[in-house]
Parts: structure tokens; C-alpha cells; sequence
């Protein structure tokens, strides 16, 4: 998979996971930042990512200070995803 | 002058031990009982250790089957209670609450889990009758009752403590003399995946208020108070002396989110100013503070916050400690089990610690109690504080039973200006039904019965909803959300205040199953952090507050086939205790196949419930006490003129039953067959029309809710001048009198 494509998937989640109803994925700039005042999501919604993307991508996602980097936005997780996978 | 409510017994069963003897020599010594968990395989889950309650067993001579650790542990500690009070249930009107989260859920979660794969394994179902938080409260009525009457309550980890304050208002009251007050919660693997998936907990024992803190550990237990007012324990002879006053309590919702404390804990703030008002107690009276303390990050940090707010500078005096280090998180018995505590912390005049404490937290400016506890000249009042899911509060002040007896600080008075005791039993201003008939208000409710609804028509609540903000909503939750909604827009009403009880026969058994079937399947790495404040049996409670802006006193009742009825009876009796001025009382259950399958026949009162389509339901009506309507120009649908309710074959209670006061007056009811023919016999309501809800709508449990809406749409739109509806459930019924 390749970075772009690890990135409409991972919006693609966002939207069905975290149950965004009337959000298009596409709409979900790959720089955006996805929590606070970005696209409103809070901490059970960074777990409910990290499970599924565990789940559904093979890769654990860290706890605690690491995972607010990973989570910062689809981009970061990408890339965060792409190391984990290559390493 | 409101009366005092006197402590006069107190059992306790924790990881600590069994006995309130070997839990309280423990607690005192610092000893902390959170272990390698020994009950079920941890592997896989961020804590493996938990406090654990030894050699828990059904009593002798029980089947072992339909028992759940829950339940046992519930026996001990009540029988304890009971014995040390001298209660007699035979000769005076003893009640029972029971808060909890639970139930059986540790003895049926593999069951469930394989019911979701396959529905029709059979074998093993009657373990079942120990699932709902129902099991618990019969099972303690069969050994230590009759009780007068018996609640199932759940507000997540408020639950032991909302217990207590149902408690009190039935005493205030003075509807029963005595009340045995409690709660339990075994642990599971359910409640163990889920804080393991919201990375709630430590994997070391918790450590309370410590910097290090990184999460709660999960305990279990129970703990059971007998309560009294104070004259009519001084009139029974074999009342021992008092241990201390429930002198104060509040409870309200935070409407904030499902998991997380508000950060500046306002709702807790305004709580304890709340409760310390009723008590008429001021924070140079309190010497010691018992926390939530769960030792997560967040709930310290508010916790501490919101002591120092409502205390002031008197927090620079008051030692904080938290239970939790040395037991864990009982979570919908800790409530009562912190309650039971404090109770004990103001009679015997000695701390209780806080283990674990090395390193407090420096951002936490608090005066602790770690590690050992220790004797003090006194303490003349304390507060006990429950926080759970949902943002459910509930703030308890217990004091030495002489304190106030000189004339309080201030005059107590009851939470949001509420009269102590309003005349009358309260006023239905609205109301609202949402399931095959579409979303209905009360006066399309008043000719619901007349109609017949397909149980096939699609239930969306969507198209009420606005699904940015519900996207947390669960099905069930959502339900109520639109029922509730629809129901303050009929009665004309303000959110803000407002409180909630929501009945539910069975909470989420489905998504218990589902998420058990993903955890055994998958191993707790899959279980879902954002689908596991659901499974709590308060969760729709929970996250309609939220969505709808619902602040006062909020939890789930649980009542099988009455819990609608069930439902209205304790608002009302909020209501007429002066706890709240308005209350949004109904039911919601969403379609479910194990409900269907399984349950339904489990507990059917009548052969029509088994195994009958089940579609979506909720049901709520808007009740206000007389001065609140009154005060906002309320538009009253119907009044309540009277409630009885009664336990097993003690129908005898419907001796009370008021006649109809004209010849226009109805029996409405959920079902047939429900045994109204035999209740009404004799009765003036004998020869008056009834009313049937189900065959409009099909079957379902919420159907007691249904009845009341319709009851009050009757009554408004002058089609009637009194209605009686009448409720039954296996071995409970309920009388709900409405009138003009």
C-alpha cells in the first residue's frame, strides 16, 4: 500500500469508525489536524483509532505522549505506519 | 425541619475481606489487596491485577446456578447490615435499594458471547436468570426480605451512592421505616477489557493523587447501610445506637462526555455546595474527605480542583484520602463501599489512607493520608464522593450524629429551591412515544391504542437527531434521546435542571455480547474503547443527558417487564422528596435478538412476552412537581394522585388502591393476561374499560412507559377524568393512579 493509499484508507476509517456522519473522507485534508479544534475528535476517539488501525493495518500505535505525534494528522499517521511496517 | 437520617447498620464485603471488621483493620493499616487477578486468564490486557474478593459463594442450600458473584457478595454484606441493625423485615416496612453496574455479568459472558455467534445454544441458559441487575435485589429478597419494595439502580460508578439517596427520599418521605441500602458489582472480563481498552488502568495497583499515577485498578465488593429516621430508630427497641447521619447528598449529571470528567469539575462543585446546603453544614465542619480517587490522570486532577473550589480555604485543613489504592474500583459498588467507609471514618474517629501515595502530586493541592491511617480527636462530618460514567455525580455528607443537634449552621434545604416536601405527588406535563408509530406526542399518545403499527416499520431516529452530535449514541440511546427530546417539547420545558430516569429491563445485552465474543475471539487488544461506555447499563441515561443538556439527578432504573413503571414511580418519589423539580421518566429498548431468544422467556410473566417480536420502543413523559409547573405556567396533562407498588404475591398492597372518583375513568395496561383481572377484583377500577398497549405496538418491556404516556394523553385530551395504570413484572407490580 502506498502512502497515498494508506491515507484514503485511514480517512476511510476515521469517517465509518468514529461514525462521522455526512463527512465525506475526501474532505479530510491530509495535513488537518484531526483533534481539538481541527476535526473535533477527542481521547476515546484517538483509542478507538489506535484499535482499529492495529486491527485492520497490523500496527501498534504507542501510548501516551508518542501517540499525540502519530495522531496529529492523516499524514503523520501515514507515515507513522509506513515506518512501523518497513522496519 | 427535615428529619435525620440515621446510619444505625453497615456491612461490607471487599478485597480487604469479608466482614466490616476485617475490611476496616486493614484499611486502617494501610494493607492494599490489589493482586495478580486469579478469577479468570488476564493475559493480554495492560493491568493483570485487580482487588478480588475471596471465597465468594452462593449461601448454603441455594442452587448454584442462578447465583452471580455479584449477588453473594450483595447477601453478605446486606445480612451483615441487617443483623448489626436488628432489622426485623416482618414487623416494619423495610426497602431495598441495590446499586450496580454488573449483575451477573461474570457468570454469563461467555454465554453471551456465544449467543452472538449462535443464538440457539440452549444448554446453559438458566445461569441467564442471574444476568440482570434485577437478579440481585430478588435474590436478596428471597433470603433477608420481605421487603416493602426493592429498586435496581445503576448510574455506572455512582451507583452505590445514588442507592443511598434513593434511600433518603424514601424516607423523607416516611413511605418505608427502614431502608437497606447498598451496592455490588463482581468483577469480569468485560468491565476488566473495557477500562484495559480505555487505558484507564494502572498496571501496577493504582496509586491515588501519586505523580506517578497512571490509571485506576479495578476492585469488587459490596457494601449495604441500613437507614432509618432518627425518631423512628429511637421507637424500635432493638435499634442499636447510631453510627452516623447521612446528614447530606446531592446528585446531577456533568452533560459533558461519556468518559471524561468535565476539567474543572463544575458539576461537582456545585454537588458538594449542594449536599453541605442540605446537610446545613458549612467546610469548617468537614474534617475528612473520602475521593473518587480513581488514580486516573484526569479524574484526580478534577477532583482535586473542584475540592479546593467548593471548600475553599478549608481544604488546606481537610485530609483527602482515597480507598481505592487498597481495594480498587468497586465501580458500581465502590459508591457504597466509600459510603460505608466514611460512615465508619466519623464513628470511630480514625483516617482511612491512601496506599501507594509516595509521591504525591504536587499539582494536586491536597492535605493526604498516605499510607497508614490514624486516630483523630474527631470528625464531626465528612463527604464521600462517586463519579461515574456519563458524567453521573453524586456527592454524600455524613456527620456524627449529635452534630447538628443544636441547630444546624444554615437551615438545610434541598437542592435547586425545591420545597421539602411539595403537596402532592407531582404533575405530568408532557409526553412522548417513539418506536413502529412513528414520534408521538401526547395527544396523538391519548389514541395510540386504537392503532395498529406493523413491527415492521423502520425505527429511524436519525431524522430527529442531529448526527454530528449523536454520533456517540447507541442505538438504545438514541431512542431516548428523540423520546426525551420530544417529550420536553410537549411539556414546553427547559433541559437545564431537568433530570433523567430512564427503565431498561436488561441494559445492552447485546453489545455485552458482541464485545465479549470480539475479546474471547480476538483477545482484549480488539475489545472497543469507544463501544465500551455503552455496555454500561446507565449508558443511554448517560448519553441522553449529554445530547439533550439534562443536569439534575440522572440514573438508570432496571425492572424486567416493569421498569417504565418502575421508572415514574422513582421520579416521582425524587419529586415529592424535593431531590428535583422535574424529572424525564420512561423506558427505551431497542430491538435485541437475545432479549428475544432468550431472556424474554426467561422472565416472562405471561406466556405472550416469550420469545415475541421485539421492535424499538421508547417512551417518556415530562413530571414536575405542583410549584414548578405552576411557577412557569406549566400546561398540566395529568396529575399523580397515587403509586403503590408491591413484591411477589403481596398484592395485598392494592387494598390501598384510591376508587375512581367518576364513572369516566380507565385501567390502561401494557399486556393482557398480566394478572389485572385478579389485582382489580374487588377494587373500585373493576368494573371500569381497560386499555391494552401491546397490540398497537407489539411486545416489549418498554411497554410499561407507553402505558403512562398514553394514561396522561387520555387524561388531557378529556377523553377520561382518572386512569389507572397497572404494571406487572415476575414478582413486582406497580399502581400508577392519574388523575385531572
Amino acid at each position: 500500500m502506498t502512502n497515498a493509499q494508506l491515507r484514503a484508507e485511514l480517512k476511510r476509517l476515521i469517517v465509518t469508525e468514529l461514525n462521522l456522519r455526512g463527512r465525506s473522507p475526501e474532505s479530510i485534508a491530509d495535513d488537518a489536524p484531526l483533534f481539538g479544534a481541527g476535526l473535533g475528535l477527542d481521547s476515546l476517539d484517538a483509542l478507538q483509532l489506535a484499535m482499529v488501525i492495529e486491527e485492520k493495518l497490523g500496527v501498534r500505535i504507542p501510548e501516551g505522549d508518542e501517540a499525540r505525534a502519530v495522531f496529529q494528522s492523516v499524514r503523520t499517521m501515514a507515515d507513522h505506519i509506513e515506518k512501523a511496517r518497513g522496519a | 425541619m427535615s428529619p435525620r437520617l440515621w446510619v444505625t447498620g453497615v456491612g461490607l464485603v471487599t478485597p480487604l475481606g469479608i466482614g466490616v471488621e476485617t475490611t476496616w483493620s486493614r484499611l486502617v493499616r494501610g494493607d492494599c489487596a490489589i493482586r495478580s487477578i486469579r478469577l479468570f486468564g488476564a493475559a493480554g490486557q495492560r493491568a493483570g491485577v485487580a482487588g478480588e474478593v475471596d471465597a465468594v459463594a452462593p449461601p448454603d442450600g441455594e442452587p448454584a446456578a442462578p447465583w452471580s458473584r455479584t449477588s453473594a457478595m450483595a447477601l453478605a454484606a446486606a445480612a451483615e447490615a441487617m443483623r448489626g441493625a436488628s432489622v426485623d423485615p416482618h414487623a416494619a416496612r423495610v426497602g431495598l435499594v441495590v446499586g450496580g453496574t454488573t449483575g451477573g455479568m461474570f457468570e454469563n459472558e461467555q454465554v453471551l458471547a456465544r449467543l452472538h455467534a449462535e443464538l440457539e445454544c440452549r444448554e446453559t441458559l438458566v445461569q441467564m436468570l442471574s444476568h440482570p441487575l434485577t437478579a440481585t435485589g430478588d435474590c436478596l429478597e428471597r433470603r433477608l426480605g420481605p421487603f416493602a419494595r426493592v429498586r435496581s439502580v445503576a448510574s455506572a460508578c455512582s451507583s452505590g451512592a445514588n442507592a443511598l439517596v434513593v434511600a433518603a427520599s424514601w424516607l423523607l418521605s416516611d413511605e418505608v421505616d427502614i431502608v437497606v441500602a447498598g451496592g455490588s458489582d463482581g468483577l469480569c472480563r468485560l468491565t476488566l477489557s473495557g477500562f484495559n481498552a480505555l487505558g484507564a488502568l494502572d498496571p501496577e495497583p493504582c496509586r491515588p493523587f501519586d505523580r506517578r499515577r497512571r490509571g485506576t485498578s479495578l476492585g469488587e465488593g459490596a457494601a449495604f447501610l441500613v437507614l432509618e429516621r432518627e425518631e423512628r430508630a429511637r421507637a424500635r427497641r432493638a435499634a442499636p445506637p447510631p453510627i452516623a447521619e447521612l446528614a447530606g447528598w446531592a446528585l446531577g449529571a456533568e452533560a459533558h462526555h461519556i468518559t471524561n470528567p468535565a476539567p474543572e469539575g463544575a458539576m461537582v462543585v456545585s454537588l458538594i455546595e449542594q449536599a453541605l446546603a442540605r446537610a446545613g453544614l458549612s467546610p469548617r465542619e468537614i474534617d475528612y474527605v473520602n475521593a473518587h480517587g480513581t488514580g486516573t490522570p484526569l479524574n484526580d486532577a478534577m477532583e482535586a480542583i473542584a475540592l479546593g473550589r467548593a471548600l475553599g480555604s478549608e481544604i488546606e485543613r481537610i485530609p483527602v484520602s482515597s480507598s481505592k489504592g487498597q481495594i480498587g474500583h468497586a465501580l458500581g459498588g465502590a459508591g457504597a463501599i466509600e459510603a460505608a467507609i466514611t460512615a465508619l471514618v466519623v464513628a470511630r474517629r480514625t483516617l482511612v489512607p491512601t496506599a501507594g501515595l509516595d509521591q504525591p502530586d504536587p499539582a494536586l493541592a491536597l492535605v493526604h493520608v498516605p499510607h497508614l491511617g490514624r486516630e483523630v480527636p474527631r470528625v464531626r462530618a465528612a463527604l464521600s464522593n462517586a463519579f461515574g460514567f456519563g458524567g453521573m455525580d453524586t456527592v454524600l455528607v455524613f456527620a456524627e450524629p449529635d452534630l447538628t443537634r443544636g441547630g444546624r449552621a444554615t437551615q438545610p434545604r434541598p437542592a435547586n429551591g425545591a420545597p421539602p416536601l411539595p403537596a402532592g405527588l407531582g404533575v405530568l406535563t408532557g409526553a412522548a412515544v417513539f418506536g413502529v408509530c412513528g414520534l408521538l406526542g401526547s395527544e396523538e399518545c391519548a389514541i395510540l391504542p386504537e392503532r395498529r403499527f406493523a413491527s415492521e416499520t423502520a425505527v429511524d431516529p436519525d431524522v430527529h437527531l442531529d448526527v454530528t452530535r449523536a454520533r456517540r449514541l447507541d442505538r438504545a440511546a438514541r431512542l431516548g434521546a428523540v423520546a426525551v427530546q420530544r417529550a420536553l417539547a410537549d411539556a414546553n420545558a427547559n433541559a437545564d435542571g431537568t433530570g433523567i430516569v430512564l427503565g431498561s429491563a436488561y441494559g445492552n445485552v447485546d453489545g455485552s455480547a458482541e464485545f465479549m465474543h470480539r475479546v474471547f475471539d480476538r483477545g482484549p487488544r480488539a475489545a472497543s474503547p469507544a463501544e465500551f461506555p455503552n455496555l454500561v447499563p446507565s449508558s443511554a441515561v448517560g448519553h441522553v443527558s449529554i445530547y439533550v443538556g439534562l443536569r439534575g439527578p440522572a440514573f438508570a432504573i432496571a425492572d424486567l417487564a416493569a421498569s417504565g413503571e418502575s421508572a415514574l414511580v422513582q421520579a416521582a418519589q425524587l419529586v415529592a422528596a424535593g431531590e428535583t423539580s422535574r424529572v424525564v421518566a420512561g423506558a427505551v429498548e431497542p430491538e435485541s435478538d437475545i432479549v428475544e431468544r432468550v431472556l424474554s422467556a426467561l422472565f416472562a410473566h405471561t406466556p405472550s412476552q416469550a420469545h415475541a417480536k421485539r421492535a424499538d420502543l421508547a417512551a417518556a413523559v415530562v413530571l414536575e412537581s405542583e410549584t414548578e409547573a405552576a411557577a412557569r405556567g406549566a400546561r398540566p396533562l395529568a396529575r399523580i394522585r397515587q403509586l403503590v407498588e408491591w413484591r411477589g404475591g403481596g398484592r395485598s398492597a392494592l387494598d390501598s388502591l384510591l376508587a375512581p372518583r367518576t364513572a369516566r375513568a380507565e385501567v390502561i395496561l401494557s399486556r393482557e393476561n398480566g394478572g389485572a383481572d385478579e389485582a382489580l377484583a374487588g377494587t373500585g377500577w373493576n368494573p371500569c374499560a381497560r386499555v391494552v398497549c401491546a397490540p398497537a405496538l407489539g411486545e416489549s418491556d418498554a411497554l410499561g412507559a407507553v402505558a403512562i404516556a398514553v394514561a396522561a394523553g387520555r387524561i388531557a385530551t378529556l377523553r377520561v377524568d382518572e386512569a389507572l395504570v397497572l404494571g406487572f413484572a415476575r414478582g413486582r407490580g406497580f399502581a400508577i393512579v392519574l388523575t385531572r
